[in-house]
């Protein structure tokens, strides 16, 4: 095989992953750069999506429940659709709780999603996974399956990202940047902020479910890995940070750019002798770390910093009459 | 500024180290594993296996007209993510002939269903055991060197009820590994007549397993079947069975089989009381002896889990690159069954010089393995050997193997 098309199709799974988690980013985005909600348990509903449509579209197996053949589109819904039910039931509960109480909260939640995937062995098939998950376009020769799955991945990314854009934009984005900034002031504003704490949670939760959807269909396979914090959680938060809260574009660039970081890396280290690359294994985990550590310091606005949203001219002369 | 510099004189350094590294006549493979996440520390050995096989090739005669063959590592980290995007690394950037991994059932399956089947690659895992990997529909590209769960499963579940132990408790660690042969355990050892008292998962790395031990220990066990990694959560579960008179015998699989077990636990208290299956190596086998030798002058412990594994998978790929006559990729899996047996010569680890010459001349050949013989059925599974271990009057580990 030539070297500069293996190159290509490397780049392929690099940007596949890289919109993947692009989607996953714009979700935290809106929870926690719009609202200033500190979710720490993005594993545990990016798990439930992609259980969910793994569940619904596999082909009928006695491993665990499903086997139902349903088309994509019907599983991407339904994994957002639940998890959207399910985050509104957390934010019952956790949503009142100020941020860092929040994010204590949210680990608990996603500690208590891991355990069900793995316990409930008839729905889930336990630590084992659900395999032989049907993936789009597969049945297309190599690449243009590939080419295509991308494609479908960036088209979502391009949709996600025009959606949360226009909703950054609008009225109801302001009144989250007011939350964020200054929850007294947004309340004495006459804004429900629970309600639009619990908007901006629901939706942020669901672009993560549907992220994991993707994902799920991506590798054909899930198991309860699939909500491990480090490549699922913390990943996401540093991809956030690095490439700029609250700003979509930035959400996106950093998630594109630190998973090419993780993964190109090991390109590198792999040429090292034996001893050296399995020790250089986890200086990738470290220098995930400390990019995080720089940008925080450095520029904790991140590469591509907030940039709010010019106020409409009519709005602009009502609000200062 | 002088730091960016740094970083880049750096960089343009291993940069040039790599292109140094890919010397003409080189035939690289991928290795794949899980050298970080859970079950790093029993990769550390298996990939050492790995190597020493590749260092028997090398150093006596190297692969077809004299080339060496390079292992290239990536990590899977036990996680189906991180193993996909290693095996497109491997597949794509490294342009390997063929992979040996990765560590994990969950890995390999996501590896092998979203890169390597499609692209047509030969995937040898040394480590891989859920009876998933046998049903997928994979052009006879994945094989294992290491027997499906349902075997160990079976072993046990025969061992116990041959002690004429009529009721058991079993626990196990939640995890792929350890939960896959809980359960056929349990099927097996119904079948066979047995009650099962209890059946409970824990979750590793708890400070203390009393409260489930003492739910577990109702309805008249005579035994409880462990299977936990011993690191985890297998030690503690027995100091506190032991502490509080809950259970006195124990069954584990070979998640268990450590010396520390012993050291923490001390041999008088483990004495007939304790007995612990292992997947692999039949000690008096001189497939087995000429590995350990191998292994131990290459200054590792050559009953670490799946080290005897890794030597194997390493050198079957050799000899399977060599019967190819070519690093084409679409030769390997034919080739794989053709010098895994049964017919023909049997090769024993570091015979390389007598299995190249074999095949130079034509010949069949049979690998039989440190860990077994490897003749791959159908599916590409192997059935495996099973040992049982218990605590000698020594205070050490005594094997005698299972029929």
């Amino acid at each position: 095989m030539d070297a500069f098309y293996g190159y290509m199709l490397y780049g392929i799974s690099l940007a596949t992953m890289g919109g993947i988690y692009a989607v996953l980013t714009l979700g935290l985005n809106v929870q926690w750069g719009f609202t200033g909600l500190f979710n720490a348990g993005i594993a545990g509903f990016f798990g439930i999506g992609a259980y969910t449509t793994a569940i619904l579209t596999t082909a009928p197996t006695h491993r665990h429940l499903g086997g139902y053949e349903m088309p994509y589109v019907v599983g991407f819904l339904a994994a957002m659709l639940l998890c959207g039910i399910i985050a509104y039931l957390v934010g019952k509960v956790c949503l009142r709780l100020r941020s860092d109480y929040l994010a204590i909260a949210t680990i608990g939640i996603a500690e208590i999603f891991r355990l069900i995937l793995k316990n409930e062995t008839w729905a889930t098939n336990g630590p084992r996974g659900v395999s032989e998950i049907p993936k789009p376009f597969e049945h297309w020769p190599e690449p243009w399956n590939q080419f295509a799955f991308l494609a479908l991945v960036l088209v979502i990314v391009a949709i996600v990202y025009v959606l949360v854009e226009v909703a950054r934009k609008s009225p109801w984005g302001r009144v989250m940047t007011a939350i964020r900034e200054n929850e007294p002031s947004a309340k004495a504003a006459g804004k429900n902020v629970e309600v639009f704490r619990m908007e901006g949670f629901v939706i942020g939760c669901m672009i993560m479910a549907l992220a994991g959807a993707l994902m799920a269909h991506y590798l054909k396979f899930v198991d309860p890995n699939a909500t491990d914090p480090l490549l699922a959680t913390f990943l996401v938060w540093v991809m956030l940070i690095v490439g700029g809260s609250a700003n979509n574009k930035g959400a996106i660039l950093g998630a594109f750019l630190m998973w090419v970081v993780w993964s190109a890396t090991e390109i590198v280290t792999s040429r090292l002798p034996d001893e050296l690359a399995i020790r250089a294994a986890y200086i990738r985990i470290f220098l995930i770390g400390l990019m995080l550590q720089i940008f925080l310091q450095k520029f904790p606005q991140g590469i591509l910093p907030e940039k709010r949203p010019t106020v409409p001219k009519s709005n602009r002369n009502s609000e200062t009459v | 500024m002088k730091i960016l510099k740094k970083l880049a004189i750096t960089a343009s350094a291993i940069a040039m180290m790599s292109v140094g590294a890919q010397a003409a006549g080189e035939i690289k493979v991928g290795s794949a594993g899980g050298v970080t996440g859970p079950i790093a520390e029993l990769v550390a050995a298996i990939v050492k296996g790995r190597q020493v096989a590749v260092d028997h090739v090398n150093s006596s005669g190297g692969l077809l007209g004299g080339d060496t063959m390079k292992l290239v590592i990536a990590d899977s980290a036990c996680d189906p993510k991180a193993a996909v995007d290693a095996g497109n690394k491997l597949v794509n950037v490294e342009q390997v002939v063929a992979i040996i991994g990765p560590s994990c059932s969950g890995a390999t399956n996501g590896m092998v269903s979203s890169v390597t089947i499609p692209a047509g690659v030969t995937v040898l895992s040394d480590s891989a055991t859920a009876p998933s990997i046998s049903e997928l529909k994979d052009n006879d590209t994945v094989f294992r060197a290491s027997a499906s769960d349902a075997y160990q499963g079976k072993a046990i579940a025969d061992l116990v009820w041959k002690a004429g132990i009529k009721k058991v408790a079993v626990t196990y660690s939640n995890d792929d590994y350890n939960a896959g042969i809980a359960n056929v355990f349990t099927t097996e050892y119904k079948a066979l007549g047995g009650e099962i008292t209890g059946n409970q998962a824990h979750e590793p790395n708890k400070a203390s397993y009393r409260s489930e031990l003492s739910t577990l220990n109702q309805g008249g066990p005579e035994a409880l079947a462990l299977f936990a990694y011993y690191g985890s959560s297998g030690i503690t579960i027995i100091k506190n069975s032991l502490e509080n008179g809950l259970f006195g015998k124990f069954y584990a699989a070979d998640g268990m089989f450590d010396n520390s077990v012993i050291g923490q636990i001390g041999a008088d208290n483990l004495k007939g009381n304790l007995w612990i299956t292992q997947a692999a190596s039949d000690t008096e086998d001189a497939s087995y002896k000429a590995f350990a030798e191998a292994y131990k002058a290459a200054g590792g412990d050559p009953e670490a889990p799946y080290a005897a594994h890794g030597y194997d998978v390493a050198f079957l790929m050799a000899l399977a690159i060599e019967k190819a006559g070519s690093a084409d990729r679409s030769k390997i899996s034919a080739a794989l069954r053709a010098v895994a047996g049964p017919e023909g010569e049997v090769v024993r680890p570091g015979e390389w010089e007598k299995a190249k010459k074999l095949i130079a001349e034509g010949k069949d050949v049979n690998y039989e393995g440190a860990a077994g013989i490897n003749d791959f059925d159908k599916n590409g599974d192997v059935t495996g050997l099973f040992s049982v271990n218990i605590v000698g009057d020594d205070g050490t580990w005594s094997r005698s193997m299972l029929k």
